[in-house]
């Protein structure tokens, strides 16, 4: 599962694509979750919105502020786990985690982003169901996106 | 929320990149000058709204259409054109938004006249060559990632820039805000005819509440300018990157520009 997970490495025909139209770019109206990462430097965020029926992740959507390295991942992650359960959304989260290494310190943070608003939502689900009257749950990133290319 | 500004803000957006899209000087030039009309109308029609207690956002709907002609394009934009009047109510503003889209109606009607007007379109076929610039590959890849990064950026700004000119009282603020919304007209132009150049013309994503509804002014500005200096070193950064004088002469150009934005952002604070 997920063994060849994705990530934008420079400039192909597929990362065009992501980048001329995102892929669940958005927001969905009445989810059952919603999840923020918020780079309080910068002032960059990611939300992500999920809809689930039982465990599996019916739809997907995220918008952000940042720059297109966070579009291009959101639209991959994005991609990638709607449709599935959230088990595997989760495995498929911790297999780009692992890719992180091979990214810049600009992309690493990015896609970080990415992965934590995912985790947000999903914290924020799991608050809902059990009856917390949380509208979205917030995570603070530690690292900004501000971070140096040369580090 | 407001359907009508929602069917305006789309209706700039499509005449807009239909002006990016076409390069017929003429046309482009026409529907360049519309796109500023609907603007415009964008505007006024979202003061009155907040003057009736109402609001308005920024959400949308509809994708950028990738059309392999002129004519699919003009046509395109006299049904959208068409189909915004069924929205209309009766007062002055909207009766002038009517009598301005009939007259655009009738301009795109006699373009579509005449067959030499047509023509394929290349703005989408992702061929990443810069006219006839010979450039090598890593400077198209710098070049591409900066203007979709940068024509995100300017229409963020002048989305945000105006739903702030349309809440504030401060006259200061008010002018610093029309600077800044035609300042990055000028650069969303700038930055979209070269992506069509380049076959990779896209719209730029939609913008999240989060985005414009601004809580924190002061925090907002020394957001702002820290992305200006951001938007400066990328400038730099393909200035120095690309080796054709005529593009290195317009980023250093834009630099500038930028450098400008931010003394007018201090006024803010």
């Amino acid at each position: 599962m997920y063994e060849d997970v994705k990530m934008p490495e420079g400039m192909n025909p597929e990362v065009l694509e992501h980048l001329m139209a995102p892929k669940n770019y958005g927001k969905i109206e009445d989810p059952s979750g919603v999840g923020v990462a918020m780079d309080e430097q910068t002032g960059e965020y990611v939300i992500f919105y999920i809809q689930t029926d039982g465990e599996i992740i019916e739809d997907l959507k995220f918008a952000t502020n940042g720059c297109q390295d966070t579009v291009v991942v959101g639209s991959m992650f994005s991609a990638m786990v709607k449709g599935d359960n959230i088990q595997n959304g989760k495995k498929a989260l911790a297999k780009m985690e692992l890719k992180l290494g091979g990214l810049t310190p600009k992309q690493r943070v990015c896609t970080d982003m990415v992965l934590e608003a995912f985790v947000a939502s999903l914290i924020n689900r799991e608050h809902l169901l059990n009856g917390e009257n949380e509208e979205m749950h917030i995570i603070k990133m530690k690292e900004s996106c501000e971070v140096e290319e040369n580090e | 929320m407001n359907k009508l500004y929602q069917a305006k803000h789309e209706l700039w957006l499509d005449i807009l990149f239909a002006s990016f899209a076409i390069n017929d000087k003429q046309i482009k030039r026409d529907l360049y000058n519309f796109s500023t009309i609907e603007f415009r109308h964008m505007k006024w029609f979202g003061d009155k709204v907040l003057k009736d207690g109402d609001d308005y956002n920024y959400d949308r709907t509809k994708m950028l259409h990738k059309r392999e002609s002129v004519f699919d394009i003009l046509r395109y934009l006299i049904v959208e054109l068409k189909k915004i009047s069924a929205l209309y109510g009766e007062d002055i503003l909207n009766a002038r938004m009517i009598t301005d889209e009939d007259y655009m109606i009738h301009h795109i009607a006699a373009l579509l006249d005449n067959r030499a007007n047509d023509a394929q379109i290349t703005a989408f076929n992702m061929a990443r060559k810069y006219a006839d610039k010979n450039l090598p590959q890593e400077q198209i890849d710098a070049l591409t990632v900066f203007l979709f990064e940068e024509s995100y950026k300017e229409y963020e700004l002048i989305l945000v820039y105006a739903y702030m000119q349309a809440r504030t009282t401060n006259l200061t603020h008010f002018n610093v805000f029309q600077d800044l919304i035609d300042e990055s007209h000028f650069h969303l132009q700038s930055f979209g005819e070269m992506m069509a150049k380049m076959g990779i013309l896209a719209l730029p994503r939609e913008l999240h509440s989060m985005t414009y509804i601004v809580k924190d002014i002061e925090k907002f500005v020394i957001d702002g300018i820290a992305e200006e200096e951001g938007a400066k070193e990328m400038c730099k950064t393909l200035s120095d990157a690309i080796h054709d004088d005529e593009l290195k002469r317009f980023f250093d150009f834009v630099n500038y520009q930028e450098s400008y934005h931010i003394e007018l952002m201090k006024k803010l604070l």
